[in-house]
């Protein structure tokens, strides 16, 4: 089964509403969860998630989403943090704790590479030790040599960004990014994320080997106008798109 | 000498040293919360050069057209052992020169301009418009766009535009329409001729002006330098170096090349690096326009009006006014992110001059090997001088590359040359 992993920044659009769509989220239908934990510069996103952060930095509370890492952790559905390397730092062991206390199975970093590359080495030890996943994330601009070398720390699967930020629309060549990557990480689980728009690129992508898509932007627009219902048929859609 | 007399030096396809970066490159970053400048690039660019500029493919072909202009603009551009500055200087190793004055505008610049209008033709838009600071990229941009049969608007510096007249000459003569910026053909060239009227002008406002133009006129931005796009197209002039090279039997000890915005630099250096892990790389830039030593290795702008997206990179600060020296092309603020980590990470050495030594280096270099070297390129032959004075005995074969002549430019000589 391929997987499909709804985004979500936590505090966004506010509390309220945001437990709202957390409630109904079918979990037959999802297999991953991803978090962003409101960031002070989430350099790497677009607007629409760097308005997300901008606001859930104003409403998240820590204590108002624990019945619902619990309930879906009950489910089976991993989930995944979304954090910047450049909030988390200062108390890494501190927050990787209060992750794994939530059930959360793993985390993404998205500037750890690009930012703090001569730290990266020792960060994904540190995260092996402690029996918590380290995702790769890379994106075209990675080079190769890194993509190599950063994905053999780690045994997890990799998310891979098609766009420089989160919903951009850049042109790019989907089969040679897949085929690139594949040839780079042969038999790796690779999940593609940023910038997907249309059931066709899904297809595409799973067609050429990939195991599972993100989707955040489409989303965080939907919690934006309260649209359940479109929600919940975008979820829909995507599993039939994937399952096809 | 070895230059058209062999046509395998051409190369087929450009290099793009994204893939062998030492560290991932930091990608763009939306400098604005209200709208995306990275998106932005969708409509001030050819599709085709956005794709080019975020591929991660280490060779990408030139087209079949592409390359037949290149060879009538006079592509492969000569590679020359300067052997009477070798005996002026009785230096034991051995110094060649890639000579980019030789292309139909004097200059490296033709090698982008020619792909960027070919794609903005293909796009069938109103024309092409960008920033000039000397007046080489102008020059290349309206001879490519008069190629193509597309109309071009440049924005000159304004105090380049003072200082050069005859470069403005050019650019009519390619049919390229020109004004100095800051202009009155922008919004934000009015404001900033409203709040500082006797500015001599810089890059980041000419840049700002076409971006603006682009946008309303249904033109296409050509990028001189900075972005990636245009180091990888730049890589003609590299890839023919060391194929010349190779052909000699030698092998290049030492790269040398000026750097404004960093594209002959980035294009002259950056396909050796992947096979010549040995070779010494020195960037070269104006005393007076200290990047690489006085600036921070920062998300910064690229423009002064904040348009485009911010690009981490060695920067003096967008709104920094260098003083108004005379290699016009060498005032940009900051420097490609790919050349900004390569420098970072210790792989490419920096350098500064000052305006006397280039003088004198310029003075040298036409003495010996007969070139008027451009005020830009006389940097990177300044920083030669310096490297073979210190390693007299080294015996070390230096490649500069002579990024244009300067035959427009002998007011920098004064009253006596």
């Amino acid at each position: 089964m391929k997987n499909l992993i709804p985004y979500f920044t936590l505090g966004y659009p506010d509390n309220e509403t945001l437990m709202k769509f957390l409630k109904v989220i079918p979990v037959n239908k999802i297999n991953y969860l991803e978090f962003g934990f409101p960031s002070n510069d989430p350099r790497y996103d677009g607007p629409v998630i760097r308005e997300t952060h901008k606001i859930g930095n104003k409403n998240f509370r820590d204590d108002l989403y624990d019945e619902f890492f619990s309930y879906f952790h009950k489910n089976g559905i991993k989930m995944y943090s979304l954090s910047y390397y450049s909030d988390i730092k200062p108390r890494f062991s501190e927050f990787i704790d209060y992750l794994q206390t939530r059930n959360f199975s793993g985390i993404i970093i998205p500037d750890l590479i690009i930012d703090y590359y001569s730290e990266a080495k020792d960060t994904i030890d540190y995260l092996n030790k402690n029996g918590f996943e380290y995702i790769p994330f890379f994106s075209p601009a990675t080079p190769d040599k890194i993509i190599t070398g950063i994905s053999e720390l780690t045994d997890s699967w990799i998310y891979y960004g098609l766009q420089p930020s989160t919903g951009i629309d850049i042109p790019y060549e989907l089969d040679y990014t897949t085929e690139r990557i594949n040839s780079l990480l042969p038999g790796r689980e690779i999940t593609y994320g940023f910038g997907i728009k249309t059931e066709e690129d899904i297809k595409s992508l799973m067609r050429n080997g990939g195991s599972g898509v993100a989707i955040g932007t489409y989303l965080e627009k939907m919690l934006e106008k309260n649209d359940e219902g479109g929600f919940l048929g975008y979820i829909d859609k995507m599993r039939g798109v994937l399952d096809a | 000498m070895i230059s058209s007399i062999n046509k395998d030096i051409m190369p087929e396809n450009w290099y793009n040293v994204v893939p062998d970066l030492p560290e991932p490159l930091a990608p763009p970053k939306d400098s604005k919360s209200e709208f995306s400048s990275i998106n932005l690039l969708n409509k001030i660019l050819p599709k085709e050069i956005l794709k080019q500029e975020f591929t991660f493919r280490r060779y990408e072909k030139i087209p079949d057209e592409v390359i037949e202009q290149y060879k009538q603009i006079g592509r492969p551009t000569p590679l020359i052992r300067a052997k009477n500055l070798e005996k002026f200087l009785n230096y034991n190793g051995k110094i060649f020169y890639k000579y980019e004055g030789a292309t139909a505008t004097g200059s490296h610049k033709i090698n982008t301009a020619i792909p960027q209008a070919y794609y903005a033709r293909n796009e069938g838009v109103n024309g092409v418009t960008t920033e000039t600071g000397a007046g080489q990229w102008g020059s290349a941009t309206a001879l490519a766009a008069s190629l193509y049969k597309l109309p071009a608007q440049i924005f000159m510096v304004r105090i380049s535009f003072e200082q050069k007249p005859l470069r403005k000459i050019v650019m009519n003569l390619y049919n390229g329409n020109v004004v100095p910026s800051p202009s009155n053909l922008t919004e934000y060239g009015r404001r900033v001729l409203k709040e500082h009227p006797d500015t001599p002008g810089t890059l980041g406002i000419g840049i700002s002006e076409a971006i603006e133009y682009a946008l309303d006129h249904d033109y296409r931005y050509m990028v001189a330098s900075v972005m990636n796009v245009a180091l990888t197209h730049q890589s003609v002039v590299g890839q023919e170096a060391k194929k010349q090279l190779e052909l000699l039997g030698e092998h290049a000890d030492v790269l040398i090349g000026c750097v404004g915005g960093g594209s002959n630099f980035g294009g002259f250096t950056f396909p050796f690096i992947p096979d010549n892990p040995d070779t010494e790389i020195i960037a070269t830039t104006a005393d007076e326009v200290p990047k690489f030593s006085k600036g921070e290795y920062k998300y910064d702008l690229m423009d002064t009006a904040g348009v485009l997206p911010e690009m981490r990179m060695y920067s003096l600060g967008a709104d920094f006014v260098p003083p108004t020296i005379y290699a016009g092309g060498l005032r940009y603020h900051g420097a490609s992110p790919s050349l900004s980590l390569l420098i970072n990470k210790g792989r490419i050495k920096s350098d500064e001059v000052t305006q006397e030594e280039v003088t004198e280096a310029l003075r040298i270099f036409a003495n010996t090997q007969g070139i008027i070297a451009a005020p830009e390129s006389g940097h990177a032959i300044a920083t030669m001088l310096k490297y073979v004075k210190e390693h007299k005995n080294d015996k070390k074969t230096i490649v500069v590359n002579v990024s244009g002549h300067g035959l427009l430019d002998m007011s920098i000589f004064g009253d006596k040359p």
